[in-house]
């Protein structure tokens, strides 16, 4: 049995998570949501350090994610609100936004754009602080804003197979939890593997807070070549 | 959640235990959930979803809905549905009995149709029509599983068409 026939097979498993959580594997494998996992995942090894915090990280990122498809599903399943409108305009508008911002995101983390400029007060600063340092309220912004991101296949994936699923369950919750799971995990996993060997090397070299600026730096222009690539294709 | 890991890096007594809480909390949400819902989840299976139409079939149309701007995955969807239907119903295309045809769902002369299979998307749907007059749709997601092996998916989608026009 190839893959494919096992994913179908799977994701179409009579028991609802098994199914939620493989449709939300075969999600996070497709192009769209590959091209802003990858950049996730950037995002989260940027600082290298023991596991740990990755981990959290890349938890808090699925959290992020978990909390767009939850509240979706919910909107759907128990408030009734139009499955194919609210389809139709994620389609049409989530991927712009997605573009836009991560151009922005990333020209900030390049230093290109300053956000100081904008007001020099204290505030800023600290938001901005917390977004690239910490990393935590960031992960968790960046999972809301990405799960809005649908590109044709994911939408049927998740319009088309995963929210008849939680209709017929009546379960706005549960399922979408487990897709989001699903769709996050292999950031959690790569960011994992990624920081953790990152982190051996540079202390093989004895150069962590170089490699650190220069992961700064990778990350900021994968930001901005992923958001590139968003633009080009709906714009061009 | 974040603030509490960022105020808990101290690792004192009181941080620790509100990290206990969190996680007792975590852990009591999640067992609630799987409490209300499995019952649901084992009870809920054996309702058949949509309308069956017995009896004879007027016809059958298969929509392949897509918008303007495609992936490379809904096109092959599109040319693997129209192959199929092109190969194996010929003559029922032509007598009018099935109906193919790729529908953009940005333009606004497909409005009524992508109304009527309530389209989401790109999508492949069957509508059924009686001889008495009833109509019921289906979304077909299997076909997405299919894309690899066009042998696999025009034999898949030859034998969904001809189950339609059997009534079953």
């Amino acid at each position: 049995m190839d893959l494919m026939s096992f994913m179908q097979s799977m994701g179409n498993n009579s028991f609802p998570l098994i199914a939620a959580f493989f449709i939300g594997l075969m999600t996070a494998i497709s192009p769209c949501p590959l091209a802003t996992n990858i950049t996730a995942i950037a995002y989260i090894s940027k600082k290298i350090d023991n596991g740990k915090r990755t981990l959290l990280t890349g938890l808090v990122y699925t959290l992020g994610r978990m909390f767009t498809y939850v509240l979706l599903a919910s909107l759907i399943v128990y408030i009734g609100i139009n499955v194919q409108a609210i389809s139709l305009f994620l389609q049409e508008y989530g991927e712009r936004l997605i573009g836009i911002l991560l151009v922005f995101i990333g020209l900030v983390m390049l230093n290109v754009i300053k956000l100081n400029f904008i007001k020099s007060s204290g505030k800023f600063d600290k938001i901005k602080e917390r977004l690239s340092e910490k990393g935590y309220l960031g992960s968790f912004l960046l999972g809301v804003i990405f799960a809005l991101a649908f590109c044709p296949f994911s939408a049927v994936l998740f319009f088309g197979m995963l929210i008849p699923l939680a209709l017929k369950f009546s379960d706005g919750i549960l399922i979408p939890s487990v897709f989001a799971f699903a769709t996050g995990l292999p950031v959690i996993i790569l960011s994992f593997v990624l920081v953790f060997s990152i982190s051996k090397l540079s202390n093989i070299m004895k150069k962590v807070e170089l490699v650190e600026k220069y992961t700064r730096y990778i990350v900021g222009l994968i930001f901005i070549i992923v958001g590139a690539y968003y633009i080009w294709k709906i714009w061009l | 959640m974040t603030e509490n890991q960022e105020n808990c890096t101290c690792g004192s007594y009181a941080c620790r235990g509100n990290r206990l809480i969190f996680y007792g909390l975590a852990i009591g949400i999640f067992i609630l959930l799987l409490v209300t819902f499995i019952p649901k989840y084992l009870n809920g299976n054996t309702a058949a979803s949509g309308t069956q139409i017995s009896g004879d079939i007027e016809k059958v149309e298969v929509y392949h809905f897509h918008a303007t701007r495609q992936c490379v995955t809904c096109k092959t969807v599109g040319a693997f549905s129209e192959e199929t239907v092109n190969t194996y119903f010929a003559n029922e295309l032509k007598s009018g009995k099935l109906v193919f045809a790729h529908v953009n769902i940005d333009l606004p002369e497909n409005k009524a149709l992508v109304d009527k299979y309530e389209a989401k998307g790109s999508s492949l749907l069957i509508g059924v029509y009686g001889k008495e007059g009833s109509f019921s749709k289906t979304e077909d997601t299997n076909v997405w599983y299919k894309i690899d092996n066009k042998t696999d998916f025009t034999n898949y989608l030859k034998g969904v068409i001809e189950q339609k026009f059997s009534g079953s």
